[in-house]
C-alpha cells in the first residue's frame, strides 16, 4: 500500500517537473524568437502585451489539456460532440487551422532570421537587389511544401 | 546677445514622434540652460520642415541641432546628453478608430493562443509524451498505463506554473516587479529598428547633418 503511494508521489514529482521543464523550454523558444513582439510592433499595439502574453499562456495550458484528455473530453460530453460535429466544428478547426498557420509561419521565418540565414546568404551569393522576389519565392516554397506534405500524406 | 559664456544642456531620445509638420528644436529635445530667458527662443527654432503628406521619417544628427542653435545664439555651450542621431518621425495627427484597434488586437491575441495551443501539441506529438508516460509509468507501477495517470495530471499542472512563472505575471497581475519577457523582447525588437533606420540614413546619406545635404527635402527619396 505504502509502495503503490510512493510510487505515484514520485510519478507526480517526475511530471511536475517534466511540465515546468517543458513550459521553460518551448515557451522561451516562442518569445525569444520575438514572433509576437513582432505581431506587436506591426499592428501598433505593444499596450497590449500583457494580453498577448496571457494569450499565450492559456493557449499552451489549453492545447496541452486538449491534447492529453481532449479524446475523453468529448466521450464525457455527448452534447459539445454533437455541436462540434453538426458544423461549428468546421468553422472552429478553419479558424485554428488558419491562425496556427500565421503563426507558425512567422516563427518559422523568425527561426531563420535568428540563425542569420538570410544576411549569411545575401553576402555570399552578392544578392543586392531584388531581395523582395526571394521572400516572395520563399514564402511560396512554404506554402507548396506544406501543401505538397498534406496533399501526399507524409 | 549677453557676453558672459552660457551652457545649455540638451537631451534628446533616440526615437521622437510629432504631429505638426514644422518640427522644432523643443519637440524633439529636452533642455536646460543657466540662463532660463534664452530656453524660449531655442525652444521654437526650426530644424526640419517635412511635406505634407503621410508619414515620414528622417534622421537628425545632434550636430545638426548645435548648429542650427548656434546659428541664433553663438556665444552658447552646448552640452548633449542625449542620443546623437534623433530619429523624427512624423504623422498626421488621424488616430484610427478604436474598432479597428480592437480588431487587431483580437486578431493577434488570437493567433498568439492558436499558435501556442499548436506548439505545445505539436511539441507533445514531436516527443510522443503519450507514449514516454506511459513507459515511465510502467516503469515505476509495473503495470500497463491506461494513458490518464497521476503522470498527465501533474504534467498539466507542472506545465500551468511553469508558464506562469516564466511569463511572470497572470492577466493583469504579476508576480514580481521585473518587466515579462516579452516586454523586454519588445524593446530590444524597437532598440534594432532605431538602431537599423539610423545606419540606414547615414549610409544612404539622408541624415540631416552639418556639411551634408541638410537642405534636401525629407520626404525625398534618392535611393542608391
Amino acid at each position: 500500500m505504502w509502495a503503490e503511494t510512493g510510487k505515484q508521489i514520485l510519478l507526480a514529482v517526475i511530471g511536475l517537473s517534466a511540465g515546468a521543464a517543458v513550459a521553460g523550454g518551448l515557451f522561451s523558444f516562442i518569445v525569444e524568437l520575438g514572433v509576437i513582439a513582432d505581431f506587436a510592433d506591426r499592428t501598433h499595439t505593444g499596450d497590449r502585451l500583457l494580453l498577448y502574453e496571457s494569450s499565450v499562456a492559456v493557449g499552451g495550458i489549453l492545447g496541452n489539456l486538449f491534447y492529453i484528455y481532449g479524446g475523453t473530453a468529448l466521450l464525457n460530453l455527448p452534447e459539445l460532440a454533437d455541436v462540434l460535429y453538426g458544423g461549428a466544428g468546421i468553422v472552429l478547426l478553419g479558424l485554428f487551422g488558419l491562425l496556427a498557420g500565421v503563426f507558425v509561419g512567422c516563427w518559422a521565418m523568425a527561426l531563420a532570421e535568428i540563425l542569420n540565414v538570410f544576411p549569411v546568404f545575401m553576402r555570399r551569393a552578392r544578392i543586392v537587389r531584388y531581395i523582395s522576389v526571394f521572400v516572395v519565392s520563399l514564402a511560396a516554397g512554404k506554402s507548396l511544401g506544406a501543401l505538397l506534405f498534406f496533399w501526399q500524406r507524409w | 546677445m549677453a557676453s558672459e559664456k552660457k551652457t545649455l544642456y540638451i537631451k534628446g531620445d533616440r526615437d521622437v514622434e510629432v504631429t505638426k509638420p514644422d518640427v522644432m528644436l523643443g519637440d524633439i529635445l529636452s533642455m536646460e540652460c543657466s540662463d532660463p530667458s534664452v530656453l524660449p527662443g531655442i525652444k521654437t527654432l526650426k530644424i526640419v520642415k517635412f511635406g505634407k503628406q503621410g508619414q515620414q521619417r528622417c534622421v537628425v544628427s545632434v550636430l545638426k541641432v548645435i548648429e542650427c542653435i548656434h546659428g541664433k545664439y553663438p556665444m552658447i555651450e552646448v552640452q548633449n546628453l542625449g542620443e546623437t542621431d534623433i530619429i523624427v518621425t512624423y504623422e498626421e495627427q488621424k488616430t484610427p478608430p478604436e474598432a479597428w484597434h480592437i480588431i487587431k488586437t483580437a486578431f493577434v491575441a488570437a493567433a498568439a493562443f492558436c499558435g501556442a495551443a499548436f506548439s505545445i501539441m505539436a511539441f507533445n506529438n514531436d516527443v510522443d509524451v503519450t507514449k514516454l508516460f506511459g513507459q515511465i509509468y510502467e516503469l515505476a507501477m509495473g503495470k500497463e498505463s491506461s494513458g490518464y495517470t497521476v503522470l498527465e495530471i501533474s504534467y498539466s499542472l507542472g506545465l500551468s506554473i511553469g508558464i506562469l512563472i516564466f511569463f511572470n505575471h497572470f492577466g493583469k497581475k504579476r508576480f514580481t516587479v521585473d518587466p515579462t519577457p516579452m516586454e523586454i523582447q519588445m524593446r530590444l525588437y524597437e532598440n534594432d529598428i532605431q538602431t537599423t533606420l539610423v545606419e540606414n540614413a547615414e549610409r544612404e546619406g539622408m541624415e540631416f547633418d552639418v556639411g551634408g545635404n541638410g537642405k534636401t527635402d525629407p520626404s525625398g527619396r534618392h535611393r542608391t
